[in-house]
């Protein structure tokens, strides 16, 4: 496996071999990756390619057929969702799921649910609203009332809270205008590197995914076919034409047919 | 006392006979048949899901208008149109429509880039280029300013293309329209311009691809193509009835495809079934499940190790059973082989095996129907044959090559020689040789030449009609014939031993885990080998065994991968003497596609460009 990657420290997480299924049908077929402490690494696919399914089988909602999932040297593989979370694991899934008729500040205490230092989740809420001033406006407000970008700013507070070393975000994207999807990204950032929280990110927004994120794999039909830093991927021919929508239109200005994919 | 080991063998030595045919050519032969089987299916194309047929009345009156089309836009007898395009109906449609108006067909592997067409469209002087859709059309549109003698360009499948106005560039339903009113005119055109030219002349050119410089256009008339024709019913197709069900899916550029995926059935009355795209072989194998199938070797190691791999996740009871039946049918084919009659403990015991096993193996890969199995184009393990005879498919092996019309050795159908290529067909001389043990083949079937390269083709055919094969061999006193190599592979060590990699390489081939190996060891110390591993076992290995791996690079480069293909070429190894065996093996690390260019387009390596390109590796391995 290459060990590229920018600022390159200890593996933080490992997959190995990790098979899930929903039934007799198997929506991850194997796949071997690592997440290294501080850096930001995303998987890239298609619908449907089991990108939720890796991030659903690290944070022990879905137990694995086979593989295992090493997290900061320690065997996790089908643990309770619970007990990951206190290892410093948090989850922020697709479709954000805050709960809506909690409050803003509710659904914040609920992600630090986990944790008894008080003035430590005092402190950290206060740098949520720092980094979303619109959750301390809202903060008395139903969640349920909120918009679907600053539900997702919730999702990821909320995430925060419990204090992790490692965040799964699942399309923190998804439905989002271009302009909130750039903000929220921009936060993404900031948390990794004000907080030294390691980001394992999953989206199908290539472009913004690419930019942001230190090293990535691809995801295909459940098995991973490139695996390599951001900085290489977006430069691979298969990436720019299947992700990132740029291609040769050749001579007729347009075209429809596809390349086949080589991965390379 | 054995026999004078370069003697001149031919077919007709063991009773196998041409027979006399009531036409002269391709397309009388196809008239011929619309004649007499009119609306009987002829051919079948899966579309969106669903198998389309097609009549041999449809077809007749398709292949009339294309060809009327081609003439009232100006094609003349002896001009040449390229067909651009995956194996598909319209290829074969095209083919026999400019066949039919005299002009002559050229094929142009779908996986060529742009620069190989503009290639290939230059030398042969192609005046029409019929492409398959918008993306073969891409690759004419970037090189059209290089093709001013191409007159206009046929697209098949119009799709995308509705935005894009090109007066050089029709449609193939617009043709065909063209077509139509050219017939209402002339109806009598294609009866007319069928007798334009002499069945001794070019009516089909095939590039051989090349390994080495530039493809060669060969020269091939309707006499080559009835030559071939002629020696079927009592070589291929002895004691087999007509018709039947085909299935074709190697490039119809490629002249076994061409035989046995577009003239054969012709000659045979039998139903083509085109597949959807290369990567449904085997699944549309399964719903046709034909009654003669033709693959090359890769295709039926795909097979094979498609059920071993499959027998590895079987449980327990299954495996023994298998066993047991495949080491009872071994045993039946082995008599088979030595042409004795199977003692009755035997036959019953092989009745048990086959009703209880084999026959759902054969269900299992659509093969439960298959009376021949040809293979062909490249060299054979001859465990892997065994493997078939014991499941019951009798399988042969046929060689010829683009300079022989594909006609060549068969093996026949009782007392087939595993490792042999069999016998000359019939019509046919061959011999070895004498000194360089060169094949050497004289026949009907011998091409008129190469296109352009009057020197190429004195140096090939030799003024007694001699077809120098490339192919070094020797043959037996039953007159089989045995190719040791291709003539310019043979390996020289530095210790002056003379070794012919393919037999090797062949021994590797039957792993599952390897695809395709190159021997190397030309005036160097020892041999190494270059391997390309079958992705989907390999990954599959890797899977099971706990290893873990990202993308394809990584899974060649991982311990336990490594391991692997050192004990697969340990167990070559032990089967070859001391000076020939391999000390050190390289892994491609990029997964090839047809698209690349060290694969042929039959999938196999290119040993020239692959020692070139992987240079460095090999260098690596004398280090």
């Amino acid at each position: 496996m290459s060990v590229v990657g920018s600022g390159a420290g200890e593996v933080i997480l490992a997959l190995a071999n990790v098979e899930s299924a929903y039934g007799p049908i198997k929506a991850i077929r194997g796949v071997s990756l690592k997440v290294r402490r501080g850096e930001i690494a995303t998987v890239l696919g298609s619908n449907g390619a089991g990108k939720s399914t890796i991030l659903k089988t690290i944070s022990g909602i879905i137990d694995p057929s086979r593989g295992t999932v090493t997290y900061k040297g320690e065997n996790i593989t089908g643990l309770d969702p619970s007990q990951i979370v206190r290892m410093g694991l948090s989850h922020v899934p697709e479709g954000r799921e805050v709960f809506p008729l909690l409050s803003v500040r509710d659904n914040l205490l609920m992600g630090a649910y986990t944790r008894n230092d008080r003035d430590a989740v005092a402190r950290d809420m206060e740098t949520a609203y720092t980094y979303f001033p619109i959750l301390k406006e809202r903060a008395a407000q139903d969640a349920g009332l909120l918009s679907g970008g600053q539900q997702q700013m919730l999702a990821i507070s909320r995430a925060m809270m419990a204090a992790p070393e490692l965040m799964l975000l699942d399309e923190p994207s998804l439905g989002l205008s271009p302009k909130l999807t750039r903000d929220i990204f921009e936060i993404v950032v900031r948390i990794n590197r004000e907080r030294g929280t390691t980001m394992l990110l999953v989206e199908q927004n290539a472009n913004m995914a690419l930019n942001v994120a230190d090293h990535g794999y691809v995801l295909e039909s459940g098995r991973i076919v490139m695996d390599d830093s951001c900085a290489v991927l977006r430069e691979a021919e298969d990436i720019k034409e299947f992700y990132l929508g740029k291609k040769d239109t050749g001579v007729r200005g347009e075209r429809r047919w596809k390349k086949k994919k080589t991965w390379r | 006392m054995s026999k004078d080991p370069h003697r001149i063998v031919t077919g007709e030595e063991f009773g196998w006979k041409t027979e006399p045919l009531p036409y002269k050519s391709i397309p009388e032969l196809f008239r011929l048949r619309v004649k007499e089987l009119g609306d009987a299916t002829m051919m079948r194309q899966k579309e969106l899901g669903i198998w389309r047929s097609y009549t041999w009345n449809e077809v007749h009156a398709i292949v009339e208008e294309i060809g009327a089309g081609l003439v009232s836009l100006g094609f003349e007898p002896g001009e040449v149109a390229s067909v651009l395009a995956n194996t598909c109906r319209e290829w074969v449609w095209c083919d026999l429509a400019v066949q039919s108006v005299g002009g002559v067909c050229n094929g142009i592997y779908p996986t060529d880039a742009a620069k190989q067409v503009e290639y290939l469209c230059s030398d042969s002087r192609s005046v029409y280029l019929l492409v398959e859709d918008d993306e073969q059309l891409d690759k004419y549109l970037e090189i059209a300013e290089h093709l001013p003698q191409v007159r206009r360009v046929i697209v098949f499948d119009m799709d995308g293309l509705a935005n894009f106005h090109d007066e050089r560039v029709i449609s193939l339903d617009q043709l065909r329209e063209l077509g139509r009113l050219h017939l209402k005119q002339r109806p009598q055109l294609i009866q007319e311009r069928s007798n334009a030219r002499d069945p001794g002349e070019v009516a089909v050119l095939v590039y051989t691809s090349g390994t080495t410089g530039k493809p060669k256009g060969a020269m091939i008339s309707q006499n080559n193509i009835i030559a071939v024709l002629s020696g079927l019913s009592t070589t291929l197709y002895e004691g087999v009835e007509r018709g039947g069900e085909r299935i074709a899916f190697l490039p119809l550029c490629h002249i076994a495809e061409r035989l046995i995926g577009a003239f054969i059935p012709l000659e045979r009355g039998s139903v083509v079934n085109f597949v959807e795209n290369p990567e449904t072989v085997f699944e549309n194998l399964r719903e046709v499940r034909p009654h003669l199938f033709f693959a090359v070797p890769r295709v039926w190691e795909k097979i094979y190790s498609q059920v071993s791999i499959g027998l590895s996740e079987a449980d327990k009871m299954q495996k023994l059973a298998y066993g047991w039946a495949l080491h009872v049918g071994s045993e039946y084919a082995k008599c088979t082989l030595e042409r004795r009659d199977p003692p009755a403990p035997l036959r019953w015991r092989y009745w048990l095996a086959r009703t209880l096993v084999l026959e759902n193996v054969k269900r299992m890969i659509g093969m439960d129907r298959v009376e021949v199995g040809l293979t062909g184009a490249a060299p054979i393990s001859p465990e892997l044959i065994r493997w078939y005879m014991a499941l019951g498919i009798p399988l042969r092996e046929g060689w010829g090559m683009t300079e022989t019309t594909g006609g060549g050795t068969q093996t026949p159908r009782y007392g087939l020689k595993p490792g042999s290529i069999g016998r000359p067909g019939p019509g046919l001389q061959m011999r070895i040789a004498e000194g360089s043990n060169e094949i050497l083949l004289r026949g009907p079937n011998v091409i008129l030449g190469y296109l352009n390269l009057p020197e190429k083709t004195a140096e090939t055919i030799d003024a007694d009609g001699w077809l120098h094969t490339g192919d070094v061999g020797h043959v037996d006193d039953d007159g089989y014939f045995y190719i040791t190599d291709r003539m310019k592979d043979i390996i020289i060590t530095a210790g002056g031993k003379n070794i012919t990699p393919s037999e090797l390489e062949n021994e590797l081939k039957f792993s599952p885990y390897i695809t395709d190996a190159v021997v190397v060891g030309d005036k160097r110390p020892y041999l190494v080998v270059l391997i390309m591993i079958d992705q989907e076992n390999v990954e599959k290995f890797a899977q099971d065994h706990d290893i873990p791996f990202s993308n394809y690079a990584s899974l060649t480069q991982t311990r336990e991968v490594q391991d692997l293909i050192q004990k697969e070429l340990e167990r070559v190894n032990a089967k070859f003497a001391r000076v020939e065996q391999i000390k050190k093996f390289y892994l491609l690390q990029t997964q090839l596609t047809a698209e690349d260019e060290e694969l042929t387009p039959t999938m196999k390596l290119k040993r020239k460009l692959v020692e070139k390109k992987y240079a460095e590796a090999i260098e690596a391995m004398y280090r």
